[in-house]
């Protein structure tokens, strides 16, 4: 495995895990670090150190729901799910995300 | 969900870090297994699976400061919020701290001694496996089992660990320098294993001991080992002088340990093997048993009632017609006070609810006022739950000071009540314990939720999101009338505590108007040691009470001098069956009397008037006796009962008495017990414990040292203690009388002031509220006795409805204290009326002072102003 770090900008971490799991049912903190891994085409890394800190912190907001449950392999694990107030945040991030990269696009550009 | 998913992981650690590590354990487990399928062996895959996850332990920390910190961030925010918000208001804060501390401290306050005296089990292992046992006759009231019997029922039972038994007695002890009187209790063997206490220092009695003939032995209480011996272990083995023998010491108790009676200070073995203690009759053991483990009382009974068959069988005569009565001990020990203290309890429950109503209203009024801060956090994005959260932060930190607050006056309840009631049993176990704090704090969460839920949810009401535009420019307010029905509920409530605190009150005032047929003033009582053993040679007994009776008449201020076994006033119940050696036909019927022992002067010394016949006088040959009125009249015709011939059958010690005369009815038995028929025979010397009464011309103590110097010079090695006036003899019989019913007097009075904080209060947040509109109507020609009038029928129209209400539920609950009342119904229409006269009254007064302001307002001002 490579050394080399790929930070993720901070505050995007949200972003990625909800759209993470926007797009499937329920999904394990190894399986979400693999999806943004392969989705991202190795770009992005996501640090065991910030995944699991982030997703307890957006289960204490609401975000998301989390349950123990089995593995296709049958091991427990703990499954997050996108609560419907977790949904909002999400639109809410994307467009702010946007709003961003538009805005420093801009400025790239005239600078 | 969210919320309370928090509150368990805050309360839970344990098993939310568990389920942490098992997260972050799985995270590792996956990325090894993908490492592995990648070509790695298993070892280097663990092991950098690990590498790459970092710090195990400081991740699972990490992620769990999320879990609690979040909440924790808002609960901390809440509190800022709240001290900020309280602080700007502290006469509201210090009326809402004051008013909960009360309700919560009286309540925490009476707990504390339910919580000793009926909750905790007896001071002993096991506790509740300690029973009483007596033996039950037919007609005759007399608990004592005999020293035989008692052995039996040990021997032959199959439920219980051991029986025991004990009776007591005062002792003089006269290694000292004076005599000095000392409590002993005799017992039976297996004493100490019974209540499962061995002794703090030294060792229980041998089996030798325990034998009639065998060694002395005695030990002696911790109260008795500081005062003597100063706490010293050489004690065990030093001897002490009891009447003519010495005897040594062989061991001393916990200071806890307080039975048979809170005062003893030795114990020593009374052998149930002795030769006088043979008889079947002869009866002076109380009795307690400990049962096995795990066998219920029904078993015991059952199993008892087998043995005794048994016995009756054997000795047809008497045991055929006893049975063995078993209780729990806690039962005999507290059962009497039980009543009291629930009443007591349920009465500050109902002022805690008076507290709480009252606070509810003064939030209320509060939330009203802070619409416009509310409707500011609304547009500022807050929700709803966090600002009634907030709200309920608020009252939980009043509450929670009023509960420190309060437990303060709990603290301090144990000394109260051992001033009101020195005699409540279990009395020494009231104190601060942590059952105390917890209940304290769970009656300020209850207050919280109580007070604070109402005021939360109007308090923060949608409407309120837009009214920001118009905030304090409210034209007419609406009626309010939660907070009225607030107000005439915490009249309600009032009305009842204060009806039955009346009740109470008038029944103490009645109990003090009874004539009693005797004279308890002037009258002073002592006790002079001796020992049940003196009283086997009955003659010199009495000559020596004569003698010392003649000493005493002697002292100057004296008037008269008697003797009696138990004291008029106080009830004591002596019940036996006499039987008439002239016959009486069978359907006549049985004699069932009071049986009391004086000496001929009692009747002079108590005042009762002899009112045929002639008194009673020591006859050579013949016992002599008096009967009251009520006998007389009931059994035998009036005055055709003089030189009438008694028995009472089934007591051996009692002799054929004769009747000399009838005296007037005393109430011997309890000043709330009317009259009943009673004999006294002329008889002194009935042993230990037998009062001394002495009729003086002036103050009765002053005349303590006098006779105490007189007794001194006939009987230099008796001690004489007790000396105390009879009427405060009376007074502490009842004691508990008293303490429930200034309790619940003060109880009360609290009731009612807070009801009347509670219409003052809500009356001048109305008038503050429509001052404008008050303003308005004075401008347009309204006259200042309309506004007046309008405020003061508003807060009459309550405090009416409320007393309607309180009476309502005082003659509900008023059957409750029935059976405490003496001379008044529980429906008293004097006391009834008073109450509801006191509430209006006062109701009057708290509604006038907020009227009067509103008929006093300048129309110009207000209308400028707002």
């Amino acid at each position: 495995m490579g050394t080399k770090k790929n930070d993720i900008l901070q505050g995007t971490l949200a972003l990625l895990i909800l759209k993470t799991l926007a797009s499937s049912r329920r999904m394990h903190g190894y399986a979400i670090t693999a999806h943004i891994q392969r989705v991202s085409a190795q770009l992005l890394r996501v640090e065991e150190g910030s995944l699991y800190p982030a997703l307890h912190r957006m289960e204490q907001e609401g975000w998301v729901r989390a349950e123990w449950g089995k593995t296709e392999k049958n091991r427990d694990a703990r499954f997050y799910s996108l609560t419907a107030k977790g949904r909002k945040q999400l639109m809410q991030e994307e467009e702010n995300w946007t709003r961003l990269t538009e805005g420093v696009a801009r400025v790239i550009r005239y600078a | 969900m969210a919320w309370y998913r928090r509150f368990w992981n805050v309360l839970r650690p344990g098993r939310m870090r568990r389920d942490l590590e098992r997260e972050l354990s799985f995270h590792v487990a996956e990325r090894a297994e993908e490492l592995q399928a990648g070509g790695m062996s298993e070892k280097d895959a663990k092991r950098n699976a690990r590498l790459q996850f970092g710090n195990f332990e400081a991740q699972v920390e990490r992620t769990w400061d999320m879990d609690v910190s979040a909440w924790a961030d808002s609960t901390v925010r809440n509190l800022r919020l709240a001290v900020r918000a309280l602080g700007k208001t502290p006469t509201f804060t210090v009326t809402v701290v004051a008013t909960l501390a009360l309700g919560i401290g009286a309540n925490s306050a009476v707990f504390s001694a339910i919580s000793a005296v009926l909750l905790r089990p007896l001071p002993f292992p096991d506790g509740d496996r300690l029973v009483s046992l007596a033996q039950a006759r037919p007609k005759v009231s007399q608990p004592f089992v005999a020293p035989v019997r008692l052995e039996e029922w040990n021997r032959l039972n199959r439920t219980f660990q051991a029986i025991t038994g004990y009776y007591s007695e005062d002792e003089s002890e006269t290694s000292g320098e004076l005599p000095e009187k000392l409590t002993r209790a005799l017992v039976a063997p297996r004493f100490l294993q019974v209540w499962g206490v061995a002794p703090a220092v030294g060792r229980d009695f041998s089996p030798q001991e325990e034998h009639f003939g065998g060694p002395n032995a005695v030990l002696i209480s911790d109260r008795l080992w500081r005062r003597r011996f100063g706490a010293s272990p050489n004690a065990v083995g030093k001897t002490l002088r009891l009447g003519r023998s010495s005897v040594p010491i062989i061991g001393v108790m916990p200071a806890s340990f307080l039975f048979p009676e809170r005062n003893v200070d030795l114990w020593s073995v009374s052998p149930p093997d002795a030769p006088y203690a043979q008889g079947r009759e002869e009866t002076w053991f109380t009795a307690v048993g400990r049962l096995k483990p795990g066998v219920t009382l029904a078993e015991a009974r059952a199993d008892l009632a087998a043995v005794q068959a048994g016995l009756g069988r054997q000795y047809p005569k008497p045991d055929s017609e006893i049975a063995a009565v078993i209780g729990p001990l806690k039962e005999a020990t507290v059962g009497g006070v039980r009543q009291s203290l629930w009443i007591l309890f349920g009465s500050v429950s109902l002022l805690l609810l008076i507290a709480c109503t009252n606070v509810a209203a003064l939030l209320l009024s509060r939330a009203a006022g802070r619409g416009h801060e509310v409707s500011v956090r609304f547009s500022l994005g807050a929700s709803r739950a966090s600002v009634a959260a907030q709200f309920l932060t608020e009252v939980l930190l009043l509450a929670l000071a009023g509960a420190v607050l309060g437990l303060a006056m709990a603290a301090g309840a144990s000394r109260l009540f051992r001033a009101l009631a020195k005699d409540l049993p279990r009395i020494e176990e009231i104190a601060l314990d942590w059952r105390i704090v917890v209940y304290s704090l769970l009656c300020a969460v209850a207050a919280t939720l109580a007070c604070g839920i109402l005021p939360a949810i109007r308090g923060t009401g949608r409407d309120l999101a837009g009214s920001l535009g118009q905030a304090g420019r409210s034209q007419v307010s609406g009626r309010n009338p939660v907070q009225f029905l607030l107000v005439g509920v915490q009249v309600a409530l009032a009305v009842t505590l204060l009806a039955g605190a009346g009740l109470l009150l008038r029944s103490f005032q009645e109990l003090g108007r009874v004539s009693p047929g005797f004279d308890a003033r002037h009258v002073l009582t002592f006790n002079i040691s001796s020992s049940w053993g003196e009283t086997v040679d009955q003659k010199a007994a009495q000559r020596r009470i004569d003698r010392i009776l003649d000493a005493v008449r002697a002292a100057p201020g004296v008037e008269a001098a008697a003797t009696a076994y138990s004291l008029p006033g106080v009830p004591t119940d002596y019940q036996v069956e006499m039987k008439s050696e002239e016959g009486r036909a069978e359907t006549e019927p049985k004699m069932l009397a009071q049986g009391r022992n004086v000496t001929p002067e009692y009747f002079a010394a108590m005042r009762i008037p002899v009112l045929s016949g002639e008194l009673c006088r020591y006859e050579p040959n013949t016992a002599t006796m008096m009967v009251n009125r009520s006998f007389a009249t009931a059994y035998l015709a009036g005055s055709a009962a003089i030189g009438h011939r008694l028995s009472q059958p089934g007591n051996a010690n009692v002799p054929v008495s004769e009747i000399r005369g009838i005296a007037g009815d005393a109430r011997e038995t309890g000043l709330d017990h009317a009259p009943v028929p009673t004999v006294y025979w002329c008889f002194g010397a009935n042993g230990p414990g037998t009062y001394f009464l002495v009729r003086t011309r002036g103050e009765p103590q002053a005349m303590a040292e006098p006779i105490r110097r007189k007794i001194r010079e006939v009987e230099p090695l008796r001690s004489v203690y007790g000396l105390t006036p009879l009427g405060e003899h009376i007074s502490d019989a009842y004691a508990e009388n008293r303490l429930r019913t200034i309790l619940l007097a003060f109880f009360a009075v609290t009731a009612v002031s807070l009801a009347c904080v509670g219409l003052y209060g809500t009356l001048s947040y109305l008038v503050n509220t429509r001052q404008r509109e008050v303003g308005l109507r004075l401008a347009l020609g309204a006259l200042r006795t309309q506004i007046l009038r309008q405020f003061l029928g508003q807060g009459l129209r309550v405090a009416l409805a409320g007393c309607l209400a309180g009476l309502a539920l005082a003659a509900v609950l008023g059957r409750l204290l029935s059976g405490m009342l003496y001379g008044v119904s529980a429906s008293d229409a004097a006391t009834l009326g008073g109450v509801v006269a006191i509430v209006l009254v006062v109701s009057v007064v708290a509604s006038l002072l907020p009227a009067i302001r509103a008929a006093r307002l300048e129309p110009m001002q207000v209308l400028r102003e707002e």
